[in-house]
């Protein structure tokens, strides 16, 4: 580090480096892309479970079941707003973060179509497996959008780098 | 631990240059180039920020929720050469925001006008200037405008963008700030 850079960075108050450090956290937004999966695919994986029930469940059962799923559109739709204006994600970021997505819906889909498979009937099991499909096509459009949104930001870079002397 | 803004001159100038490469690399995720971003830009900033309060403790506060601001804006930063004027227009909106709260809670403001005398009477960092010296006593608008135009050397279309007016306007009200601040200094003493 020059000396000049060295007395930049003394003028930057720690305070506000730390505060700094903390907002750009590849960390936090790690956990909350993990509690928006979770709570996503978990209520799709509870919503599966009900919709390929053979019996009519007591009213309680569907009470707890549209709570557990409420909750986890709620965990969802908190990280989403968290990952959209608190902590956004950076380029590359969003490229782990979309991989991480894809995998979940991969997991959930192929979850959900086994237990139809095996619980529902022929209706339950064409409308899990058109979810399934509907919503990893959803996640490898994010995944294909992240990585041009990344190779754009490299290519500037590069280009950059060569007009600085 | 000092944590107080400072206004240092130095390397604005040299460095602009370097801008759109560090937002990019701050884009794509870069964790360092942050780092860099803000000591290239807090001095300046914070220069900004504290001509228009006045007090060096409210201006660190308040560049900090600026920087807040601006590291969660900047994915969405298209233009990534257009750094300068949108970093500024986001601390105007912070000190615009504190300045409407202030204004809401009048025995608030009060105690931090008295502050800010004090802060510059103990630092006597910004009274080394003569022009930095009259700022305090001109309205927010034609305080900020000096800033942005003498202080800060940003190009008189950047000065609007960051204002939200026409160049037209900026060009008006440079003309009455620095008129006022003439008169100002005048009364003060200093040869105009």
């Amino acid at each position: 580090m020059s000396e000049q850079n060295r007395a930049a960075h003394r003028a930057v108050p720690e305070r506000l480096e730390r505060a700094l450090a903390m907002e750009v956290s590849l960390r936090s937004r790690l956990r909350h892309v993990a509690v928006g999966l979770a709570g996503g695919c978990g209520a799709a994986m509870i919503a599966v479970l009900w919709a390929t029930e053979p019996n009519a469940l007591p009213a309680r059962t569907q009470a707890a079941f549209a709570g557990l799923i409420a909750i986890g559109l709620a965990w969802a739709a908190f990280a989403g707003w968290v990952l959209t204006l608190r902590r956004p994600l950076f380029a590359r970021d969003r490229v782990l973060s979309a991989r991480i997505a894809l995998t979940a819906t991969v997991v959930t889909a192929l979850s959900g179509v086994a237990l139809a498979a095996v619980r529902g009937s022929t209706a339950d099991l064409t409308a899990t497996a058109a979810g399934g499909a509907v919503f990893t096509a959803a996640a490898m459009r994010a995944l294909v959008r992240a990585r041009h949104r990344l190779h754009e930001l490299l290519q500037l870079r590069d280009a950059l780098r060569q007009d600085t002397p | 631990m000092p944590t107080v803004c400072v206004t240092d001159d130095a390397e604005q100038g040299g460095v602009v240059g370097n801008d759109a490469l560090l937002v990019v690399r701050c884009q794509l995720g870069e964790r360092e180039a942050f780092r860099e971003l803000v000591a290239m830009w807090h001095a300046p900033l914070c220069r900004y920020v504290r001509g228009m309060v006045g007090s060096a403790h409210l201006a660190d506060d308040l560049a900090q929720e600026a920087w807040v601001a601006v590291v969660r804006g900047l994915p969405r930063l298209r233009q990534p050469e257009r750094f300068a004027p949108w970093l500024f227009t986001i601390a105007r909106r912070t000190v615009t925001d504190h300045l409407r709260q202030a204004y809401k809670a009048p025995e608030t403001a009060i105690e931090e006008a008295t502050t800010a005398v004090a802060d510059d009477e103990l630092s006597g960092v910004l009274t080394t200037m003569q022009i930095e010296a009259g700022l305090a006593a001109l309205p927010p608008l034609e305080r900020e405008v000096l800033i942005l135009f003498h202080l800060e050397d940003l190009p008189l279309a950047s000065c609007a963008e960051v204002l939200g007016v026409p160049a037209g306007t900026v060009k008006s009200r440079l003309h009455r700030a620095r008129r006022m601040l003439r008169n100002h200094l005048a009364e003060k003493g200093y040869e105009a």
